[in-house]
């Protein structure tokens, strides 16, 4: 009976084709949004665990920037700053609790490439954002001009990197975040304060007045106990002339609701897809059936049973499935694994692909969906074959 | 000998995947453009690379359509099996790309040259399985 599926399929080889392309078709926009949604939802995790901190004050003026969110919430290349004094004045505040400055810093096309690459400074002594993350895959002491480069920088331990004529060796590559993080440096407050100077010295930054000595980007503070971060933001804001205070919950609801939109809208292409499919399987069975009536009137002759004629429809059904899902998941793996760069650029939201695990689990779910919804489909028409009138069929009355 | 069905299918494939590779790594997968200076980055020479091994890979493969000696159409066919794992190796294996992965070089040209690599690598090699399966 196998073998006998097996020739029905390759007999009609354009019936099967469609079929097994619609199986494909399935698969492949289970797989592919599944993926693209599972990545997106990584993403921002991966982006909320990046910010770490209640608060995140900045100089007033560097909310006026075009991309300000992206750059002290994604790396994305740009900088400003402030005075030590507005800085102390923010630390001074009632139920601040931990507190760390951060310095940023953008290059100029490096001698490998003509894009500018974000460097942000920190302090270790009292960092508590950056670095646990750093400690993941560098146990070490930042020395000067040591720096640490973000997953996606093509940059390995041991490199040198020169930024404004200043040679910075690659002390670790951190892992893979999905933000524009990935293609960021870091280091420590003193390199980045030699690079802001050299920067100077050069011509090559925007703020000439700027004293690398007494000045930061950001402060990022964690409320004190007792002191809820809308209290501190609203006590800052109001008490500190020309700064700005956010609470890091805000500044990520933005890129949540755009992802939130995108994952909604991916999530109505599968349904939508999924209810397209099962509607022409249904239709491919059914029609298939009933222009095979008189072939499966001859079987019923010659001694198959109507479960043998059931299986055989069934059999069917799931060969073309099972062939069409395997394709449809190897050409989704096949786009969204290596191209998942483009997809993330194009999506312009955090984009981190699941581990292999996850990525071998939805692949599965989607091949056994697909197949099932197949042999769903198919069930329909193999109850009606088991049903058939031998006698009627072949005199031609049905 | 007359060829098969399936031989045509896999010469077609894989005359698909060269030309794909050698046109496409110049008009849609290629590498980032000069920088500010006119001066070439190092994804430039991978470009050029690719272009080379992908249009050598296009002249095996027509050859792969026209010969009709069977042993050396699965000598050409075996050929085309290290070409296209060579071709797949350039993009920063071989030949260093730009400095941050998110560039053109590296999210577009390295996925689609190894894609095609391999594929065409593949569909080689299936296709001289298939040529010594047949009898001369």
């Amino acid at each position: 009976m196998k073998s006998l599926a097996m020739k029905n399929l390759r007999g009609r080889p354009v019936r099967s084709a469609v079929l097994i392309v619609l199986a494909a078709l399935l698969t492949f926009t289970a797989l592919g949004g599944t993926l693209t949604v599972a990545s997106l939802g990584k993403g921002l995790d991966s982006l909320e665990a990046r910010l770490g901190a209640d608060v995140m004050v900045v100089p007033k003026e560097a909310t006026m920037k075009k991309k300000f969110e992206d750059i002290v919430l994604q790396g994305a290349t740009g900088y400003f700053y402030m005075d030590s004094k507005r800085a102390q004045a923010v630390m001074e505040r009632e139920g601040v609790g931990e507190v760390s400055p951060q310095f940023f810093l953008a290059s100029t096309g490096s001698s490998c490439c003509s894009i500018p690459v974000q460097i942000i400074g920190i302090d270790p002594a009292t960092d508590f954002t950056v670095s646990p993350w750093i400690k993941r895959t560098y146990g070490g002491e930042l020395g000067l001009y040591d720096i640490v480069a973000g997953s996606d920088l093509n940059a390995f331990v041991g490199d040198k990197l020169s930024f404004y004529g200043v040679e910075c060796r690659v002390a670790a590559k951190l892992e893979k975040t999905g933000t524009s993080y990935d293609t960021t440096v870091f280091t420590n407050e003193d390199t980045i304060k030699a690079l802001i100077s050299s920067s100077l010295e050069k011509g090559m930054n925007d703020f000439e007045d700027v004293d690398p000595e007494n000045c930061v980007s950001c402060l990022m503070i964690n409320a004190a106990d007792g002191t809820s971060p809308e209290e501190l933001v609203n006590d800052i804001n109001i008490h500190v002339k020309k700064v700005k205070a956010y609470k890091s919950g805000d500044m990520i609801s933005g890129i949540a609701g755009s992802l939130s939109g995108v994952s909604r809208m991916i999530k109505l292409l599968i349904a939508a897809v999924w209810v397209l499919g099962l509607v022409i399987l249904l239709l491919a069975f059914t029609m298939s059936v009933n222009e095979r009536k008189k072939e499966f009137a001859v079987l019923r002759v010659m001694g198959a049973s109507r479960g043998k004629l059931a299986g055989l429809v069934l059999k069917e059904a799931l060969l073309t499935c099972l062939t069409g899902s395997l394709g449809g998941a190897a050409v989704g793996l096949l786009v969204l694994i290596p191209f998942n760069g483009v997809i993330e650029q194009t999506l312009g939201l955090p984009f981190l692909l699941p581990n292999f695990g996850s990525i071998a689990g939805i692949c599965t779910a989607a091949v056994v969906l697909s197949v099932l919804t197949g042999a769903a489909a198919a069930a329909v028409s193999a109850w009606r074959v088991s049903r058939i009138d031998t006698g009627l069929i072949l005199r031609g009355e049905n | 000998m007359k060829r098969t069905g399936k031989e045509w299918i896999l010469g077609i494939l894989l005359l698909i995947c060269s030309l794909g590779m050698s046109a496409g790594v110049k008009l849609c997968f290629h590498a980032c453009g000069p920088k500010e200076d006119g001066s070439y980055m190092t994804c430039h020479w991978a470009e050029q690379a690719v272009f080379t091994i992908g249009c050598v890979m296009a002249v095996i493969s027509v050859l792969l359509l026209i010969v009709s000696n069977n042993g050396m159409r699965r000598g050409l066919a075996l050929a085309l099996v290290p070409a296209g794992a060579g071709a797949a190796l350039i993009p920063n294996t071989m030949i260093k790309l730009c400095m941050m992965t998110d560039m053109h070089c590296h999210s577009v040209m390295k996925p689609a040259v190894i894609v095609l690599g391999i594929a065409a690598a593949v569909l080689g090699a299936l296709y001289a399985v298939i040529c010594k399966g047949e009898k001369a």
